[in-house]
């Protein structure tokens, strides 16, 4: 199967501090892959790099076999049916629930599409449709990171961009984040995710790509890559 | 208390020409991330393209002057934006400051070679009609400025709060990132807005021009500084606390010149963005990190 993104020989500054350094990696459609790393190792300037919102130094960025997603704008990126959930949530706090998740599909013309997807999450969250009124900043970590996720649906991507979903959310909160990853992943939609809770993520991923500095290090199987001591040693020794 | 309610009535009329001015600071300041200090020079240029437009269209009166004034301020906006502001996007806020600083000298002094360095007669636009409601005695042009910067205020809000394209000029303000990656044309939604707070603009500047009966090239280094002013005041989360704050600037005003004294009301807005400034940093409804 040909993959659904593949980057090559990625590599993005901020000034002359080198974030991401010559990464390759790809996912094809209906996978959910996992990029681990700890804090600084460039996973979140990856994400951003896909989401057209930083420009990289040198490497290409396709997606679908076709799109160079180096040559357009965020918006046109999003249109090619790539959606983000972004670290820390960063919902719009001064609108509501629903404006929220109206904004996530910004450019779709079909009022009454959105409208249908928009109560189709509403029922899959319910705490959201009760909420729907409420200003998104007034929700608990749980519910906004629910939002989040619910935002980024609504456009019906083929790649969901999830910047660790865990952050900040209490323990119980996080197995649902990474059960509903799951969830959306065998719904069809491709997920790459990057996260730190290296246990919880790789239970649910098909693949996983350790990043140390900018750097792939490690990359296989979940199952393979769980069983490393190097991820052992970083990542699971004693932590939750 | 007839006193009272008189300069109330006044300073409405005055505070909602502020506020319209305002509005426009801050949809640049919290879109566009630009500090517009040309916008009061646009809203200049809509006065005397509005008086123009006037003069050229026998019996046009005021729907032509409105009209002109929408053309012209609606056009130099869109220059500004387009060769000044989008050439600059992604720059540091005090590099498009100085750059609308300059266009903002370039157009006082430029219309004041074209029409003189001292104020110009204005053509009324409407009759000299006085009404007496209750205490309040109103002229027809107060009148008049009154309910078309109230309508501009009114639709701007809706805008804002009720249309699509208002609903991500918020999500702009708010989150630009977020807004690009979730489809939304940042550059082409903060023209736009650069845009419309133009013909805002241009539009009460003909009211205002027919209200006094007097138009300067320099018109707007005080009418900028106080809607500047409500900007900061209010911060810039709320556009509707813009709108407060620039009508209870005017009602102040004209309070202080009623039982105080007219020359100190222009020193008004100052003392008020010291005090707010000391009090409250980020302005009496809050503003947006940057």
């Amino acid at each position: 199967m040909s993959a659904l993104l593949k980057i090559e020989g990625l590599a993005v500054s901020y000034g002359s501090v080198p974030a991401v350094d010559g990464v390759s990696l790809e996912i094809e459609p209906g996978e959910l892959r996992v990029i681990l790393g700890a804090n600084g190792a460039g996973k979140t300037t990856i994400i951003k790099t896909i989401m057209g919102l930083l420009k990289p130094r040198s490497g290409t960025i396709r997606f679908d076999g076709e799109s160079d997603l180096l040559r357009l704008r965020p918006h046109q990126i999003h249109q090619l049916g790539i959606a983000w959930v972004p670290e820390a949530r960063q919902l719009w706090n001064t609108m509501t629930v629903l404006d929220n998740l109206r904004m996530g599909a910004f450019e779709v013309r079909d009022k009454a599409m959105v409208e249908r997807r928009i109560g189709e999450m509403f029922e899959r969250f319910p705490r959201l449709a009760e909420r729907r009124h409420q200003l998104a900043g007034s929700l608990s970590g749980g519910e906004q990171q629910m939002v989040a996720i619910a935002r980024a649906l609504v456009s019906n991507p083929r790649l969901l961009l999830m910047d660790e979903p865990s952050l900040g959310l209490a323990p119980i909160v996080v197995r649902d984040v990474f059960a509903l990853a799951q969830e959306i992943n065998t719904m069809g939609i491709a997920v790459l995710m990057v996260e730190q809770n290296a246990r919880q993520s790789l239970k649910v991923a098909h693949f996983a790509y350790l990043l140390e500095l900018g750097r792939v290090v490690e990359a296989g199987p979940a199952a393979e890559i769980a069983g490393k001591k190097s991820v052992q040693d970083v990542f699971l020794g004693g932590s939750a | 208390m007839d006193l009272f309610l008189q300069q109330l009535s006044n300073g409405l009329v005055i505070g909602s020409t502020y506020a319209v001015v305002a509005v426009g600071f801050a949809l640049a300041f919290t879109v566009l991330r630009v500090i517009q200090f040309a916008h009061p020079d646009v809203f200049m240029i809509g006065m005397f393209t509005g008086m123009v437009a006037a003069g050229f269209v026998p019996g046009g009166g005021l729907a032509v002057a409105l009209l002109g004034g929408a053309v012209g301020s609606t056009a130099i906006g869109a220059i500004i934006e387009r060769t000044v502001v989008a050439p600059l996007r992604g720059r540091d806020v005090l590099t498009t400051l100085i750059a609308t600083l300059g266009v903002s000298v370039i157009l006082q002094n430029g219309m004041a070679v074209i029409v003189g360095p001292d104020p110009i007669p204005y053509p009324r636009l409407l009759p000299a009609r006085f009404y007496e409601i209750g205490p309040v005695l109103l002229t027809l042009r107060q009148m008049f400025c009154l309910g078309l910067c109230a309508l501009l205020l009114v639709l701007a809000s809706l805008y804002v709060r009720r249309t699509h394209i208002g609903r991500a000029t918020r999500a702009i303000a708010e989150r630009p990132d977020v807004a690009a990656a979730f489809g939304v044309d940042v550059r082409r939604v903060c023209q736009i807005t650069f845009w419309l707070a133009s013909t805002m603009a241009g539009l009460a500047a003909v009211a205002v021009g027919s209200l006094y009966g007097s138009a300067s090239a320099f018109v707007g280094l005080l009418y900028g500084l106080k809607a500047f002013i409500c900007m900061l005041v209010a911060g810039n989360r709320y556009f509707e606390a813009v709108i407060a704050v620039g009508l209870a600037l005017g009602v102040l005003e004209a309070l202080v010149t009623g039982y105080v004294s007219s020359s100190l009301r222009d020193a008004v807005a100052f003392f008020v963005l010291i005090g707010v400034l000391y009090l409250r940093p980020n302005g009496l409804f809050g503003s947006y990190a940057t």
